[in-house]
């Protein structure tokens, strides 16, 4: 009997517990915000603006709920189901967001971007990522592309004075590399997307615009020759054998690792990706000025153009729930200020103008430059196409890596998707 | 019960007794069932008829279910060849452990007999990864099968081996499914040789000595008596070996989510992704359904195979 | 057993090398152990040490790893949600269970098999099979994001293994002494509280071990049902750290050794009542 009153003692005093520090939620205007920026230096960025602000708006109380991407991708779509989204949310627009914006989940803040010039301060293509159908439901704060991050080091330990423009140059380096004992490229090609990015390159190389525009508005096909050839182009590169051991099942974090720590000599990779070397490296310093960049190189004979671009950027969406505040304090993480302080630590690539000035990584302003060149700017597929037909891409391309599928059938199962999807 | 009282009186009072006590035993029965009867009828029996008729739609989650499609999503189950290949991994881990991981099992229990000394610390070390959920030990073999050999014990230990080469564990498509089994060795071995344990323990003293003066050796001992003798403990463990194994989800999924590309692929991670992850519950419902049966039929074959046998014997 | 047969049987033993079977079990002990082991080494050094050191054992050991997600404020919230849902649980399963195996142990009625059948049907499909539409009740109910939907689904799939194990202890106790218990006045329910509970304490006491170690390690039911991050259980909280922070080994490691404590704590103190649990319902299940 004794042992009863033990545990419903126990008990007691746990519910007690839970109730008050459930309760203990005071109740000012909360918005809660939701990014993936996990990296020390940069968490702090947005911390430090959301206790700005707090200070100056007291009964406002922001709450930042850090995630890393894939558990962030991963917890957004269980929020979709329960219709319970956070007032102000990483996104990466495109077709996810659209779905979203569809479904009624965002709310739509057109009407706050045309008060006070507000709209005029972003760049027109990157602010035109987060409209759907001639309305606003986001502001962009970063706009890059995806390019080689290398390691200057390693390039002049396998004697390579300048990094290959052409593909062949590549393939070539990379037998430099592999004979100097040098782990060519690191990829996390577990989480798929990475490697994506790959074959969507090629297919920007191999077919340029046209290519990509005729398959995706269903006046042709994935099957098209410029898919089924950049397919070909990868299994030549997984030929060559450069990547890491387990790239397989490697996660981005592992590539980034690998890059950092210098056990690697490329990584074909976005604009926040010395944020993460950095983070994901030993000594949490990264490459620093060993870090250098280069364009994906052309594929002789491809219709596109060598400044053509693959990339995307990031921003935030409103919560269809969220406080007018919300809005406010969006505005207010985009105001110049801010973006400078953002582009200072590497953060973001800005998006809003006169904050370039804050760009002091000289690689960044490569990247920047070059997004700002490109007459073609593809978003990344997985969030340009719908969501379904975007993961059956990383799926098709993981098979190329796996030797699991070939070209044709990769292409095949991507049409498939976009016949099922794209209406 | 009915025991025989005597005098009148007793009688009448005992038949007075008998009826409340009649009456007092329905209501305790009902009473005392009820609770477990409302548990099991609410998520148990209702989900799963809820469970079927959605699988007959193509449906997001989202809203109501309106699209009606028949038995299209069992099609395309069936036609999945992921799905099978599903299906084909969850069979050979069901073989694996039975091969190996229960013999190696019933091997360490013989060793350990009935009272060699240090058995109950030996029984201890075996039994504890059962207690450790299967999140730890997912994620500690994550890092033990890290490539790198530096930072992967694993592989640390075979680059000092002259003439074996680091192995991608979870990253290659042939090594993914033995390295996962190598863990739900690790993991569940030690409860079957506690059932092993415990079993040899029933094992009466007095035939093991009525053999050995018969004057058999240990290996005669081992096939003609111990073993026979185990039967029922053998069963058990059989049983359950597979059930586990047809449903193990948490280790695979955080160690390499079914992946790469599918190669340690499990029924359990099929379902998973496609409810969890894409949120296609019309299908996924489908898979669930597929699960149940599949569960339920084995689990009746095996109660009526194993009950013969035992009639039989 | 006569001094002969004694002999026989020293003279037998002798034969079969100890020393080898001793060997074999050390052997197979490393290999449980080395993973534990290893673990522990990570979580007492710095992630740099980890890295490019990291079989050797940590001396000096460093504190920082562990103090750091002490200090963190989600995890003692996961400790407290997997508290609460683990004895909660518990408490319900033992109560359910025992009234059910009471019944089922000692009185005879009509259809007693089919409805036993019935209940032990939750044997018959572990919850992964039946997860998906477990989420759709739940969330029929409105229980989504609530730890009470993580209890009361937890206990629904306990009864039918509690069931059987203390239907088994129950048998065993002397019909005799239910008789007496009539003659002397007691009613059902005083029977059952007065004379059988308290001496089927070991066997209730098994179950409830039992359910707190699979309460405990629950991954499946907390994933499925829980959002919000205030609410997660020990399991789920584990693998969103290891996603989170999965490049710092060391400090993956650290979360691992800390949450295995009180599992490793608890076995210790309850092994036997866990492995006669156990035993007792898979054997005679």
């Amino acid at each position: 009997m004794k042992k009863y009153i033990l545990v419903w003692f126990l008990i007691g005093i746990l519910l007690v517990i839970g109730v008050f520090t459930t309760l203990a939620e005071g109740t000012p205007v909360i918005i809660s915000w939701w990014h993936i920026q996990t990296e020390t230096a940069h968490k702090a960025v947005w911390q430090d603006l959301a206790d700005q602000y707090m200070a100056k708006n007291p009964n406002v109380k922001i709450e930042i709920t850090v995630m890393e991407n894939e558990n962030f991708k991963a917890k957004l779509t269980t929020v979709m189901q329960s219709g319970e989204v956070p007032d102000i949310f990483q996104s990466w627009g495109g077709g996810t967001m659209n779905d979203q914006a569809e479904a009624g989940l965002l709310k739509d803040i057109t009407a706050y971007l045309d008060k006070d010039g507000w709209r005029e301060t972003f760049s027109e293509g990157a602010l035109g990522v987060y409209a759907y159908k001639g309305k606003n439901y986001g502001v962009p704060r970063d706009m890059g592309m995806v390019g080689f991050w290398y390691n200057k080091d390693l390039f002049a330990q396998a004697d390579i004075d300048n990094p290959p423009a052409t593909w062949s140059e590549l393939l070539d380096d990379i037998k430099k590399l592999k004979d100097s004992g040098i782990t060519p490229i690191a990829v996390g090609e577990g989480d798929k997307w990475p490697g994506a990015f790959y074959w969507e390159y090629l297919a920007v190389r191999i077919g340029g615009e046209d290519a990509f525009v005729v398959a995706a508005s269903r006046e042709g096909s994935f099957t098209d020759s410029a898919f089924v050839e950049a397919g070909e182009k990868l299994l030549e590169l997984v030929a060559a054998n450069p990547f890491q051991l387990g790239f397989l099942g490697a996660t981005w974090a592992d590539e980034a690792t690998l890059m950092g720590n210098g056990e690697a000599a490329m990584d074909l990779m976005g604009q926040w990706a010395p944020g993460s070397f950095r983070e994901n490296s030993i000594d949490s310093q990264g490459l620093g000025d060993k870090t250098g960049w280069f364009k994906f190189p052309m594929v002789e004979g491809g219709a596109g153009h060598p400044n053509d671009a693959l990339g995307g950027g990031n921003g935030f969406v409103v919560g269809k729930n969220a406080p007018e505040e919300a809005v406010d304090f969006l505005k207010f993480i985009s105001s110049v200020e801010s973006q400078i302080t953002q582009a200072e630590v590497g953060l973001s690539v800005p998006v809003v103008k006169g904050a370039e000035v804050g760009l002091t990584d000289p690689t960044l302003k490569l990247v920047q430059r070059g997004a700002a060149d490109a007459g073609y700017f593809q978003l990344y597929y997985d969030q340009y196409l719908p969501p379904a037909t975007g993961s059956v891409v990383n799926d098709a391309v993981q098979g190329i890596f796996a030797g699991t599928l070939t070209p044709e059938k990769a292409a095949q199962m991507i049409e498939e998707s976009a016949v099922r999807e794209i209406k | 019960m009915n025991k025989k009282l005597f005098s009148k009186d007793a009688q009448i009072l005992q038949q007075k007794t008998n009826s409340t006590w009649l009456l007092q035993e329905n209501m305790t029965i009902v009473l005392f069932l009820l609770p477990t009867f409302i548990f099991l009828s609410i998520f148990l029996v209702y989900p799963i008829f809820r469970s079927a008729y959605f699988s007959l739609f193509n449906w997001n989650g989202m809203g109501p279910a309106v699209d009606y499609i028949g038995l299209e999503n069992f099609k395309r189950l069936f036609a999945d060849q992921i799905f099978l290949k599903a299906v084909r991994n969850g069979i050979l881990i069901v073989i694996f452990s039975l091969l190996i991981q229960l013999p190696l099992a019933m091997g360490l229990a013989l060793i350990v007999g009935r009272k060699i000394p240090g058995r109950t610390f030996f029984r201890a070390i075996f039994f504890m990864p059962y207690v450790l959920s299967e999140v730890i030990t997912a994620i500690m073999w994550l890092i033990l099968y890290n490539p790198n050999p530096n930072r992967g014990f694993l592989n640390a230990i075979i680059n000092i081996i002259p003439f074996l080469e680091p192995q991608a564990w979870l990253a290659d498509t042939r090594l993914v499914l033995p390295a996962i089994f190598i863990v739900l060795t690790w993991k569940y071995i030690g409860f079957h040789m506690l059932l092993y344990m415990t079993g040899l323990q029933n094992i009466p003293r007095e035939i093991e000595e009525a053999a050995l003066i018969d004057g058999v050796n240990n290996r005669q001992m081992v096939t003609y008596i111990t073993i026979p003798l185990l039967a029922g403990t053998i069963k058990t463990s059989v049983y359950l070996s597979i059930i586990g194994s047809l449903q193990v989800y948490a280790l695979v999924w955080i160690m390499t989510r079914g992946g790469p590309v599918n190669a340690s692929e499990v029924m359990s991670t099929y379902m998973y992704r496609y409810s969890f992850v894409r949120f296609e519950l019309g299908y996924g419902s489908a898979v669930a359904i597929v699960m149940l049966i599949i569960s339920l039929t084995f689990s009746i074959i095996y109660f009526r195979l194993t009950r013969k046998a035992e009639s039989l014997a | 057993m006569s001094v002969n047969n004694l002999k026989k049987i020293k003279r037998f033993k002798k034969h079969s090398p100890v020393i080898f079977k001793y060997i074999i079990l050390i052997v197979a002990a490393i290999f449980i152990l080395f993973p534990i082991v290893m673990i522990v080494f990570g979580a007492l050094k710095t992630r740099g040490e980890f890295m490019t050191i990291p079989y050797i054992p940590p001396i000096p050991p460093r504190w920082g790893n562990i103090k750091t997600v002490l200090n963190m404020p989600i995890f003692w919230y996961m400790l407290r949600n997997s508290v609460l849902v683990m004895i909660t649980t518990t408490a319900g399963v033992v109560i359910v269970a025992s009234l059910s195996a009471f019944v089922f142990s000692r009185i005879k009625f009509h259809g007693q098999n089919i409805l036993f059948n019935f209940f032990t049907l939750g044997l018959m499909f572990p919850i992964t099979v039946a997860i998906l539409p477990i989420y759709l009740v739940v969330r029929q109910m409105g229980l989504t994001n609530n730890l009470i939907g993580v209890i009361l689904v937890q206990t629904a799939f306990q009864l039918s293994i509690s069931i059987v194990i203390l239907r088994n202890f129950f048998m065993a106790i002397p019909s005799e002494l239910q008789d007496a218990a009539s003659i002397d006045g007691c009613s059902m329910l005083g029977f059952f509280w007065c004379v059988l509970l308290p001496l089927a304490r070991p066997s209730l006491a098994a179950v409830a071990a039992l359910t707190m170690v699979t309460s405990w390690n629950d991954l499946l039911v907390p994933l499925v049902l829980i959002d919000k991050e205030k609410l997660w259980t020990l399991p789920l909280g584990t693998m969103q750290f290891q996603g989170q922070y999965g490049m710092d080994l060391s400090l993956v490691a650290a979360f691992l050794l800390i949450s295995a404590i009180p599992a490793i704590i608890f076995y210790l103190l309850a092994e036997r009542q866990l492995v006669s649990g156990l035993t007792a319902g898979a054997l005679k299940g």
